[in-house]
């Protein structure tokens, strides 16, 4: 069977030598790797343009995806300074994965930018609106700060539950309910006293650094904490600690699960109450954890009427929130995200359900509808 | 071109004043000089200007940018650019592969993708839609109502609505739903001096010349597009998918003329030359070294039926099923090779042009016999990707590597040069729906003829400071 590029030798063949020619050669042939990844990427005409939550909305080129890879090659090529200006549009970027789908080279524009955003971090370009965060991260590990208010849950078990920043600064009456559902369901599960940050929010805006002293933290903690499984709430959390630890050398010896993945993995969850809702997959589930399929099996396992949304599982749309920078750079920006989401989800029913707790506070600051975590809708349910 | 005086008069006009003047009435998010955005429309997916940014030349900046909201934000900024003498470069997804939105005189780019509403209409089977709206956008919506345009570009995903009917372009599936401006019911526009205009959306009418058609094609020269309303379809009941492998170019293309003779209207049609079929199927042993061609038919079932056994009779080649179709169906939207290819310096791009039937194949022969000899060109080759009972298009692609002592812009416009000129010496249109731009504008003349001069008239009376993409069509 001919090879992929046996036409183009057959053509350039005939072809007397010119410049460039050997480079050509030399990349049909394998043996030369061809232009950078940002340099590909910024020469696309973004054909991820549709996926990308911030380009739909904001509708800017600056901030596309391949419209941030530019910028990002005008920086290195030092067209433009790294400067507060020139890292900004770099960082209106949701994280959300959305872009890889549909990129031929499976690109995701957040990690094609990394280099850049450590670049600016390491050169001191750090955003006033980052500071708060880096500062709580290193003093508290905890993206709010500190937490006055402290519930107590048992601190031994089988099962980790690891309940986010979120959850613990904001919105803590959700663990109280994700414990209770998880005892109906059966499971011993404890917490961490001493839970801090996996560290993501820090690697989001490139203080790598920082992340990683987080993440060999918490990389320990989990270790020693005798569980055998770990759940998490927040998808992103379970992203760092199954996808990312492991590229900074940091095991996790214990199974990581998201609490989507880990009800995919109950046979019987039949809840006691039926219902229509709709429902919003977290981006870093479907795209970060490769659950294509979203949450639509595991609600409809529980019994409930679901009304999917056109932008579902592997099409999911961001809540706005994701990625920790866009929404403290520009909230208007993340609002309307939100709200362009909430007018699809509305559409459908007036019970939301996600699995994200950056998910449920977007869509709540931002509209009127309830909006159930899956784990405080389970323990209603069972 | 505008002579250098009309030129001068415009940098000494009121360029700030009139962008402090929009800031103030839009408000600052919708406005921005900063550098990086500029930068970041100095350009579109004209091969020239991609060439400029990967050597880090930035030849053609706008002042300002601005990113309007509703109408009467687009009416603010025509009417004060209008008053200042600024130009006005509109811009829709930044796909357009000939410059048109390239802001080569300075002024304002107007980025129109914020402008994005959509209602569908069920009962007349029309869509309305803003002009920034984004392609796919606007299509998986269709298709979650049961619906489809059937506008389905290459640039599907980065396009937008406003863009299509700009540039008069089309996608592949056009044999059976048409070109934009087969879609096009009823458009609104911003006119210079800030005015606006609305040809409703009805089903026909017969009120003197169709002005619809006055505004598609005409690449933000005349005004700005700010809503249009498009004939929609019920998504297809059926789908086949038919693949054949001829001996000759020349036995493909004249089955497909015998088809289309025959009333039949497959969807999708694309027939790809030898180079073409190595370089798409070279995993299919049966089709390598031959014409492959590959059809998709769509619509009620009956008629699909109809129209598969019209294609079987009229064939000559064998047939190879469906999955070649497939396989064109999942690689129809890449475009990695330019991006793989181009920053290692080889000079690549597609050319689209029409013929009638009885001069397509010396068409075909004579654009791929101007290109291949020119010193650094690589390959050139053709498949012939949308068909009519009068007529067929090509899409050449060429690509080389500039020869020694030879600037590659001037390596580029060569090739361009010989094609464009075997086009027009064939007989045939030198752009079926890429439009013009500003890399075809030399070529307008000679294809118009005296009707450039009328085209030319309509642009002095609707824009007589020529304030609306100045320079692009040559206009």
């Amino acid at each position: 069977m001919p090879g992929k590029w046996d036409w183009l030798k057959d053509e350039m063949g005939g072809v007397s030598k010119i410049t460039k020619f050997s480079t050509v050669m030399k990349f049909l042939k394998g043996r030369v790797s061809g232009p950078d990844d940002m340099t590909k990427c910024a020469m696309c005409p973004n054909m991820c343009r549709h996926a990308c939550p911030i380009s739909i909305v904001d509708g800017k080129e600056t901030t596309s995806p391949a419209g941030k890879s530019r910028v990002g090659m005008m920086v290195d090529h030092d067209v433009l300074p790294m400067d507060e200006e020139n890292l900004y549009p770099m960082l209106m970027c949701l994280s959300c994965g959305c872009c890889e789908r549909w990129c031929p080279f499976d690109f995701s524009v957040s990690d094609i930018l990394r280099a850049e955003k450590e670049k600016g971090v390491e050169e001191g370009v750090i955003f006033e609106e980052f500071q708060e965060m880096f500062d709580n991260l290193g003093n508290y590990g905890l993206v709010q700060g500190e937490i006055k208010k402290k519930k107590s849950y048992p601190n031994q078990g089988d099962v980790l539950y690891l309940r986010g920043c979120e959850f613990r600064g904001d919105d803590e009456k959700v663990i109280g309910k994700t414990m209770g559902a998880f005892e109906k369901l059966g499971l011993d599960a404890f917490v961490l006293s001493d839970e801090e940050c996996c560290g993501i929010p820090a690697y989001n805006a490139g203080n790598t650094q920082l992340f990683k002293k987080l993440a060999r933290k918490m990389a320990k903690r989990i270790n020693d904490s005798g569980a055998e499984k770990v759940i998490t709430s927040c998808p992103s959390c379970a992203y760092a600690y199954r996808k990312l630890y492991p590229e900074f050398g940091l095991d996790i010896d214990v199974e990581v699960l998201h609490i989507v993945e880990y009800l995919e993995q109950k046979k019987d969850i039949l809840g006691k109450k039926k219902g229509t809702v709709t429902f919003h997959d977290p981006c870093k589930l479907v795209n970060g954890l490769e659950n294509k399929k979203g949450m639509k099996d595991v609600l409809e396992k529980i019994g409930l009427n679901v009304k999917v949304p056109r932008r579902s599982g592997e099409k999911t749309f961001c809540c706005g929130y994701g990625g920790s920078t866009v929404c403290r750079l520009n909230e208007y920006l993340s609002s309307k995200i939100s709200e362009e989401r909430l007018d699809e989800l509305s559409s459908l029913s007036d019970k939301i359900i996600t699995s994200c707790p950056t998910c449920k506070k977007a869509f709540e600051e931002n509209g009127n509808l309830k909006v159930y975590d899956i784990g405080e809708l389970l323990y209603e349910l069972l | 071109m505008v002579p250098e005086e009309f030129e001068k008069k415009r940098n000494a006009g009121k360029v700030n004043r009139v962008i402090d003047k929009i800031t103030r009435l839009l408000g600052c998010d919708k406005i921005s000089t900063r550098k990086v955005d500029l930068l970041s429309y100095s350009h579109d997916y004209w091969p020239i200007s991609l060439h400029w940014m990967l050597e880090d030349r930035y030849p053609s900046l706008p002042h300002a940018v601005i990113w309007p909201e509703s109408k009467k934000d687009v009416k603010e900024v025509v009417k004060w650019c209008y008053k200042g003498n600024v130009p006005i470069y509109p811009y829709g997804g930044g796909s357009g592969v000939l410059g048109a939105t390239v802001p080569e005189r300075g002024g304002v780019v107007v980025d129109l993708k914020r402008i994005r509403s959509l209602k569908i209409h069920d009962k007349d089977l029309l869509v309305e839609a803003g002009s920034g709206l984004n392609g796919y956008y606007l299509e998986d919506e269709l298709n979650d109502k049961g619906y489809t345009m059937g506008n389905i570009p290459q640039s599907l995903y980065p396009s937008t609505v406003g863009g299509w009917v700009s540039t008069k372009a089309l996608g592949q599936f056009s044999t059976k739903y048409g070109g934009i401006e087969d879609m096009l019911k009823g458009i609104e526009m911003v006119i210079p001096p800030g005015g606006e205009l609305c040809l409703k959306p009805h089903a026909r009418t017969s009120t003197g010349p169709d002005l619809r058609k006055l505004f598609l094609g005409s690449e933000g020269a005349l005004g700005i597009m700010t809503k249009g309303w498009f004939k929609i379809w019920p998504k297809p009941e059926k789908r086949i998918k038919l693949s054949f492998a001829s001996d000759t170019l020349e036995d493909a293309v004249e089955s497909v003329r015998k088809v289309m003779r025959e009333g039949a209207e497959p969807a999708v049609i694309r027939i790809y030359d030898k180079i073409e079929t190595k370089r798409h199927f070279y995993d299919y042993d049966e089709i390598f070294g031959k014409v492959a061609t590959v059809m998709v038919i769509e619509g009620n079932e009956k008629i699909t039926q109809a129209e598969k056994k019209i294609v079987k009779e009229e064939f000559i080649g064998t047939e190879m099923g469906g999955k070649p179709v497939d396989h064109w169906l999942e690689t129809r939207f890449n475009v990695k090779e330019a991006a793989e290819f181009v920053p290692m310096g080889v000079v690549f791009d597609t050319i689209e042009v029409a013929v009638n039937w009885s001069k397509a194949m010396d068409l075909y022969r004579n654009v791929v016999d101007a290109i291949k000899p020119i010193k650094g060109v690589l390959f050139a080759s053709a498949h012939a990707s949308h068909f009519y009972p009068q007529g067929i298009c090509f899409y050449f692609t060429f690509a080389g590597t500039t020869p020694r002592k030879k600037d590659a812009e001037e390596f580029y416009q060569q090739v361009w040069k010989a094609a464009m000129e075997a086009v027009l010496d064939s007989g045939g249109t030198i752009s079926h729906h890429h439009g013009i731009g500003r890399q075809r504008r030399d070529w307008m003349e000679q294809e118009l003829g005296e009707a450039y001069s009328t085209l030319k008239a309509i642009k002095e009376r609707l824009d007589k400071k020529r304030i609306m993409n100045p320079g692009n069509m040559g206009l």
